[in-house]
């Protein structure tokens, strides 16, 4: 090959084909289908608890996309029904995740719908499970000699909290919390939901 | 089974094969046989302008590297200075994994951004701009004239630096686009585009004023990486656009580019330049580099989504990447065999240079980075590995074990030739590579072996998800341990290269080439 | 390739610092060719086997949608899914548990009054032909509609009671709206008033009107210093979700065994540790009645992928060549609970009851008496515990509703 352009408009003609089919087409694709009808979108408080979410970079350790049970056993425990496209359509930036150090999220809401579990959780994970590797938000916190009337408190095992006074939470952590409580994909699906069934076999006998 | 519009999107696939059909066939029928003639004769004026003589390039033939050596070594340093920092970002973030309590009191040091800086800071500041400082290098060098607007890239280092290092500040201050590659806030993307066309325009100009006419194959890489990634770049960052899974795509779609049409044709063709360069024999087959070269932009543009399998977008997208990337295996076989031929035939050489203990160590580990990558993506190994640390341990691999270590051998290379004297403490460099690769090979293994017991673990729901996380944690450790040699290894290489340009010029008037 | 290693292998020197690269011209290795050949026929493959698994799924999410909408048609068929499970296939019951419908008072009453027993359950002593039974019936109000009531209840009474009357689909409308928000019948005594001439019903055994003791209704919906409340997880109602438990209707028994199993470590779950630990005996066994007498209708629908009919037949027969024992051959008909050590299935959360079904599988849970459950769980393949976790959901709470606490859970869950 000796030509500059050629070579040049070759190569990014490949890219643009490439584009069209892994970003375009499937954009389109998934455009076109029905949002669930439960789905609704994020309240202020929630967005600005997902906004927390995202800035502490929680999707590094958190997939929020439970697999079929035709792939993984995600449903039994408890993470929920394989998710869908439309499941995502208020989401931006999309928080899909790659890894699962930690448990799968999209139905934490369900699955762990207790906001004093979430705050003593994310003050201490290791309060609650002796073997967690998450990370403890302290600064999502304050400690106060007494708590307001406005305050909410953490529940902290001994050993845990400061040695005399409470641990409230700051607006932050409620924020953050309202976020995990929102995270509910247990509606029902339209029949022209779109996921990967790459998976999906006849079942045998039945 | 009905023809669907997702099959018929799907069989673009073959698109992609009869391109490949194609440029085989053209390849045997002898297409290409007017190129062929002069791809022997890429050698032309060297030599006839004598030998520099002012003593400060011993090496430098041609006068061409004079020129090019002010933006190589500022990109160099700026590369060194962000691998260093970012592989302690590194380390810190994998002893977070197994002390979760320690270094605790503030946000900007939690585990999630610790991560986003290590991968941005060696994704960004040191693997790309150690990348376009090989560009600046070989370029010029194998078109045969002198790098043109040289004062451009000077002004497309600070601006690219200034942009990696705001983008690190945004990432301590919990100031990101929020998706995996992409977190650089798109108010400072600007910034890197903008530093982009600074390093874009005086490689074009460079190569439209070749002085061959046959451009040797690392030129099509590096020159098809300078219209890709921007592209890649560009569309990926646009503002407000993308939501929901189609965002997943485009991230996806975003990330595995910047590694399959970015870092590898910088890495791949930093290797294509340097192993024979340093043997001094040809590269084995120019039918074998067309294959390897097309079919890379072929397949590897659409593997993104591999990313995803088992994930909420349709069928046929997984699908389509999931072929594509067992479809690599057609470049990677064709890039080993012209690489590892040549390397092969020429053991000797390995003993004699130690950048190309490097360089040809970084070329075999991309065809078995590329080898893991193509089974890795079968639906019946991912349904394994996805969500595990095995991937990270593939991730590295590819940007660590071939991309890194190529860079490391290609600035071993250029340091000695840039300055006009040679390393004082060969025996430094000798510690550095044996540190990065043993650190690496536990690192590998240790996230590889822990990646499947917890992959393992999590496919069977009779298991706790409890032990998932409980059984990685010696793993993790051993990562550590790797992690924090390698990052050893880069502060002995920013050792070594800071000291080759601080000796004074008298000592180095004995020195000898020791390539 | 031999041909250039021997030309060039002879040289084995150091270039001069001016060479270039540059590529010779050996050709393309056959193999290449070949393995690129193979993957492409390999990769065309690939795509149509999974256009063929798309079209699985897709079939499987047509099916669900049209099962969510169409229940088996006709008096005998919804007789077989909704009744039989415990009223028997033949209608006589099980004897001391579940009242006979052949030839009962309240079948030969006529298909009006079967209908409103159906729509709003039984909770109360109740006698038929000489026997009194401690009646537990779920309402069917929210599982059918008006025309699958009406078809039922026609049935039931002509098929058991001999009644010649049918019963129209607006007839059901109507009682529907007169019994809505009346709670479930209160025992023979209640129906009484509604079934002219039945032998005569017990009394309806005095019940404690007065709410849990403060402390324990604090612990359950406010929490203490050191736990967290009941209901943040396990909803204001004991309802549950996803892999939080069911608790509403669970017998007061095997929650005060769970509790004390989990303070002593016996039964392992980090969460439920972390608040038996903190609770007394008092607490315990207050905790343990308010769930038992809590009535609530089920919350849990299918969500595994499980095959229901498969469920169903491990759960009403067995399957004796894994060695498995039906599971209401000790839960009890519809699998309502039985004593402190069968805990009532029917309205679980499906992925609870899979979660477990896979940790005794697994050995992660260990309290099941004379390790039953362990042994079974092992010989359940992982589709056939999703497969029975997903028909146990499909089948209505027992005991039946309280309608007011319907209304407050539909009411949204704010206020509790």
């Amino acid at each position: 090959m000796n030509r500059y352009l050629p070579l040049v408009l070759i190569a990014f003609g490949i890219l643009a084909f490439a584009t069209l089919m892994l970003v375009i087409a499937p954009g389109i694709q998934m455009a076109q289908r029905t949002v669930p009808e439960g789905l609704r979108p994020y309240s202020e408080q929630e967005s600005r608890g997902r906004k927390q979410y995202v800035s502490l970079g929680c999707v590094y350790c958190h997939s929020q996309q439970p697999r079929s049970p035709d792939q993984a056993p995600d449903v039994e425990r408890g993470w929920g029904r394989p998710s869908v496209a439309g499941d995502y359509v208020f989401d931006r930036p999309h928080q899909l995740g790659t890894m699962r150090t930690g448990p799968d999220l999209l139905n934490v809401g369900v699955r762990l719908p207790s906001e004093s579990w979430h705050l003593t959780h994310l003050y201490q994970p290791r309060a609650i499970f002796g073997w967690s590797i998450m990370p403890a938000y302290p600064y999502l916190f304050e400690e106060k000699a007494e708590a307001g009337p406005e305050d909410t408190v953490v529940v902290l095992p001994e050993g845990f909290g400061p040695e005399s006074g409470v641990v409230v939470a700051r607006p932050e952590a409620l924020d953050l919390t309202a976020y995990l409580l929102a995270l509910d994909r247990t509606y029902p699906i339209p029949e022209d939901a779109l996921r990967d069934d790459g998976y999906a076999r006849k079942e045998s006998g039945s | 089974m009905p023809i669907t519009m997702g099959l018929l999107l799907g069989l673009s696939f073959v698109v992609s094969l009869l391109a490949l059909s194609f440029l085989i066939w053209a390849i045997a029928t002898r297409q290409f046989a007017l190129d062929r003639a002069h791809a022997a004769t890429v050698f032309g004026k060297g030599g006839a302008d004598g030998p520099d003589t002012d003593g400060t390039h011993l090496f430098d033939t041609t006068g061409i590297d004079r020129v090019s050596a002010r933006p190589v070594r500022l990109l160099i340093l700026g590369a060194i200075f962000w691998l260093v920092l970012g592989s302690t970002f590194g380390v810190i973030a994998s002893l977070k994994l197994h002390w979760p309590d320690w270094l605790n009191q503030a946000a900007p040091l939690t585990f999630g951004r610790m991560r986003a800086l290590h991968l941005n800071l060696v994704a960004y500041g040191w693997l790309s701009q150690i990348g376009i400082a090989c560009m600046f290098w070989i370029l010029p060098r194998i078109f045969r004239t002198p790098l043109r607007a040289p004062q451009l890239p000077v002004i497309g280092f600070w601006i690219w630096n200034i942009g990696v290092a705001l983008g690190a500040l945004a990432f301590s201050q919990g100031w990101t686009d929020g998706e995996e590659w992409l977190e650089f806030p798109w108010q400072l993307d600007t910034l890197l585009v903008l530093a982009g066309v600074f390093f874009v325009v005086p490689l074009v100009k460079t190569a439209r004023a070749r002085e061959v006419d046959h451009i040797y194959v690392t030129g099509w890489y590096f020159l098809a990486a300078m219209v890709w990634f921007p592209c890649l770049f560009f569309i990926a960052n646009l503002p407000g656009i993308h939501y929901g899974v189609e965002e997943a795509t485009v991230n996806w779609w975003f990330a595995h580019n910047v590694l399959g049409l970015w870092l590898t044709p910088l890495g791949v063709g930093t290797a294509y330049y340097f192993i024979p360069k340093i043997i001094g024999k040809p590269i084995y087959s120019y039918s074998l580099s067309l294959i390897g070269f097309w079919g890379l932009a072929l397949f590897y543009s659409q593997v993104g989504i591999h990313h995803l399998i088992g994930g909420p977008l349709p069928t046929w997208v997984v699908t389509l990447s999931v072929v594509h990337s067992v479809m690599m295996f057609i470049p990677v076989i064709a890039v080993a065999i012209n690489q590892h031929v040549t390397v092969a035939r020429n053991l000797w050489a390995l003993k004699e240079s130690l950048p190309l203990r490097f360089i040809s160590f970084g070329a075999v580990m991309y065809t078995l980075a590329s080898f893991q990558g193509s089974i890795e993506a079968l639906r019946s190994v991912n349904t394994i590995t996805h969500f595990t640390h095995y991937t990270v341990g593939h991730a590295h691999l590819g940007a660590y074990a071939f991309v890194s270590i190529v860079m490391f051998g290609a600035a071993y290379h250029i340091m000695p030739r840039m300055v006009g004297r040679d390393f004082a403490h060969p025996g430094l460099i000798r510690l550095h590579f044996w540190l990065v690769v043993l650190g690496f090979a536990i690192y590998f293994f240790a996230l590889t072996i822990g990646g499947l017991l917890q992959g393992l673990a999590m496919l069977d729901a009779t298991r706790s998800f409890a032990e998932s996380v409980i059984l990685t944690k010696p793993w993790l450790e051993a990562r550590s341990v790797g992690g924090t040699m390698m990052t050893l290894g880069h502060i002995l290489f920013a050792i070594n290269v800071i000291g080759i340009l601080r000796k004074p010029r008298a000592i180095a008037q004995s020195a000898v080439a020791a390539e | 390739m031999t041909r250039t290693s021997k030309q060039t292998a002879s040289r084995n020197v150091k270039p001069g610092e001016d060479f270039e690269p540059w590529e010779s011209h050996n050709r393309v290795p056959l193999l290449v060719i070949w393995i690129a050949l193979a993957l492409g026929v390999w990769g065309t493959a690939l795509l149509f086997q999974d256009q063929s698994s798309y079209s699985v799924a897709q079939g499987e999410r047509a099916a669900d949608e049209v099962a969510a909408h169409d229940a088996p048609e006709g008096g005998a068929a919804l007789f077989l899914a909704n009744c039989s499970t415990c009223h028997q296939p033949n209608g006589v019951g099980v004897r001391l548990a579940v009242p006979p419908l052949q030839d009962s008072e309240f079948a030969k009453a006529g298909p009006e009054v079967v209908a409103q027993i159906m729509l709003r359950g039984i909770d109360g002593p109740i006698r038929v032909k000489g026997f009194t039974f401690d009646g537990h019936m779920p309402s069917f109000a929210a599982a059918l509609d008006d025309d699958e009531v009406a078809q039922l209840a026609s049935y039931v009474a002509g098929r058991f009671g001999g009644a010649d009357a049918t019963l129209g689909r607006d007839q059901v409308g109507e009682l529907r709206d007169a019994h809505a928000g009346s709670g479930s019948w209160q025992g023979g005594a209640e129906l009484a008033g509604l079934v002219p001439g039945l032998p005569t019903q017990p009394a309806m055994p005095a019940m404690a009107q007065a709410g849990p003791d403060p402390a324990i209704s604090d612990l359950i919906f406010a929490g203490k210093g050191d736990v967290w409340s009941c209901a943040s997880c396990h909803g204001g109602l004991g309802q549950g979700a996803e892999s939080t438990p069911r608790l509403a209707g669970l017998s007061q028994g095997y929650i005060v065994k769970q509790l004390r199993d989990f303070r002593a470590g016996e039964r392992q779950n980090e969460q439920m540790s972390f608040v038996a630990k903190e609770l007394s005996d008092f607490e315990i066994e207050g905790v343990a009645t308010y769930y038992a007498g809590l009535r609530v209708d089920s919350t849990a629908r299918p969500a595994l992928g499980g095959d229901l009919a498969r469920g169903e037949r491990i759960a009403l027969q067995g399957d004796w060549s894994l060695g498995v024992p039906a599971c209401f051959s000790c839960h009890g008909p519809s699998g309502f609970g039985v004593g402190a050590d069968f805990p009532a299935l029917a309205a679980q959360q499906p992925a609870y009851l899979a979660s477990q079904l896979a940790a005794w599988a697994g050995g992660h849970r260990n309290n099941s008496p004379l390790g039953l459950m362990d042994r079974i769980s092992r010989a359940l393949p992982e589709s056939d515990r999703r497969a029975v976790a997903d028909y146990l959901a499909s089948l209505p709470a027992v005991p039946a509703v309280e309608q007011k606490a319907m209304a407050r859970i539909e009411g949204g869950g704010d206020e509790l």
